[in-house]
């Protein structure tokens, strides 16, 4: 009976492996069996985007996506971003804007906000709109995070030039 | 969550093997997000779920037929490759307009055209678009395949056709570049709620006049509805103001259309009359 498998899979870079049950979510998994409580959940049914992880570089909610199908893919979480200590640009970004006040959403956002970038380099204000439309901020920091996002565009087009 | 088998075949046929039980806890799973939603809120408990992601064979991607006349679409085609296809957007506008406002990148970028399909919600954006582009399913079963209109997938609140252990297999749009498609979700509190009704048209104009017409009305009914009336109303006539306004009392005197906490059902039947209206002019360029 394949109730539960062992998935190998990259995580943040690393190889790990993990037993799940069929049926666990990623973010059941990031949390109780990683440790990493940055992908949280918060609605449960994939409206809020809290629970944002990329699986082979594309978003997903966590909290509606089986940990099971993970295997041999390369997943990455807010845990992974940025490079040698150093902050993502979207993260600097987001600081700088002071895009949050109590920070429960902001993992979910910097990690849309970068799928956001790699898809529009240099989004309009709609685009942003419709993008983020999945992620909401019981805050309302929606007007900071726009701007967080025009900021971060820019940090990453001078990081390419 | 209660523990239950997972299943991941890796042929159409074992699929089906896997699918063929009496008990109604065995169910095909594509994208999982619904699927997931109903665990979650211990609507259903599943035995076993038999994943189609690794089956392979015409469940996915999608292409043009050789005749260049029919787009066939793999069941476990996902949303955002719909969403992204240049030739999807070429072909059949009206599923890249509609992606537009259906749900999020991430849930879009998971759910399956056929999960949705199979899903039954009267409230799902897609199931009157393909209705009014004049799609039909294949569907495939221990028993062999058969191929039905869209429409006739759908016999009722959350409910198909589907025999236990079917599975829908493609769907199967005509191309038809002389029509022209448009679907109005619309929302009467936010604007990503669901819709207190969904309104799928697509005419064939001549000019001035509407040659053929195919109108389905959603989400304030039980299941995706053809507004035959409405269409007999429309077709063969000029647009203008008189007609539409007759086609408009044709869709509310055909439909049944209830209260509920999207709505009454008197200001969701001024609702069919206005956008009914519009949704015509827009697609006959008026
Ligand atoms: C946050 C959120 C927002 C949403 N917003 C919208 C929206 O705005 N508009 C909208 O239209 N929808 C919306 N949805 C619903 C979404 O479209 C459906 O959940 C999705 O399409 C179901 O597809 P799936 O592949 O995930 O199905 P699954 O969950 O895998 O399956 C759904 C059902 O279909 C069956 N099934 C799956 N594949 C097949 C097959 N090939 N043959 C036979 N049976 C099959 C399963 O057994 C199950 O009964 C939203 C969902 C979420 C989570
Ligand atoms: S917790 Fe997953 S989207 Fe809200
Ligand atoms: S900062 Fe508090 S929810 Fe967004």
């Amino acid at each position: 009976m394949s109730t539960t498998r062992t998935i190998r899979f990259t995580l943040n870079g690393r190889a790990v492996a993990a037993d799940v049950a069929a049926g666990e979510t990623i973010v059941d998994m990031l949390t109780l069996r990683f440790d990493l409580k940055g992908a949280r959940e918060s609605c449960g049914q994939g409206l809020c985007g809290c629970c944002t992880v990329t699986v082979d570089g594309m978003a997903v909610s966590g909290c509606l996506s089986m940990a099971w199908f993970l295997d041999g893919t390369s997943v990455e979480t807010i845990e992974g971003i940025g490079t040698g200590g150093a902050l993502d640009p979207v993260q600097e970004a987001f600081i700088e804007a002071g895009a949050f006040q109590c920070g429960f959403c902001t993992p979910g956002f910097i990690m849309m906000v970068r799928q956001l970038l790699d898809a529009h380099p240099d989004p309009d204000d709609e685009e942003v709109r419709h993008y983020l439309t999945g992620n909401l901020c019981r805050c309302s920091a929606y007007p900071e995070i726009l701007t967080a996002v025009k900021l971060a565009a820019a940090k990453r087009k001078k990081l390419a030039a | 969550m209660a523990s239950f088998e997972l299943i991941e075949p890796q042929s159409v046929e074992e699929a089906l093997v896997a699918l063929d039980s009496d008990d109604p806890a065995v169910r095909p799973m594509g994208g999982g997000t619904a699927l997931m939603l109903m665990m979650k809120a211990q609507l259903f408990a599943p035995t076993r779920l038999v994943s189609l992601r690794g089956i392979g064979g015409g469940f996915s991607g999608f292409s043009l037929s050789g005749d260049g006349e029919t787009f066939c679409i793999g069941a476990m085609t996902t949303f955002s490759e719909l969403e992204q296809s240049v030739e999807i957007a070429r072909h059949l506008p009206v599923i890249t307009q509609t992606m537009k406002t259906l749900a999020n990148v991430r849930v879009r970028n998971v759910a399956t055209v056929g999960g949705n399909l199979a899903h039954g919600d009267p409230h799902l954006d897609l199931p009157p678009v393909w209705t009014t582009l004049g799609a039909r399913v294949r569907i495939i079963g221990q028993s062999g395949e058969r191929v039905i209109p869209v429409e006739e997938l759908f016999v009722g609140y959350y409910e198909t056709s589907l025999e236990p252990g079917e599975l829908i297999a493609q769907v199967l749009v005509p191309v038809r570049p002389d029509w022209r498609s448009f679907y109005a979700k619309v929302t009467t509190r936010a604007e990503h709620d669901w819709p207190a009704l969904g309104l799928a048209v697509s005419v064939l104009p001549e000019g001035e006049r509407i040659a053929d017409v195919s109108i389905v009305l959603s989400a304030a009914v039980d299941r995706p509805t053809r507004l035959v009336n409405a269409e007999n109303v429309l077709r063969g006539s000029v647009l203008c103001d008189e007609v539409l306004t007759r086609a408009g009392e044709a869709a509310v005197a055909e439909t049944d259309i209830e209260t509920d906490n999207r709505g009454s059902s008197a200001y969701k039947k001024q609702l069919l009359r206005v956008h009914l209206g519009r949704a015509i002019r827009k697609v006959m360029g008026a």
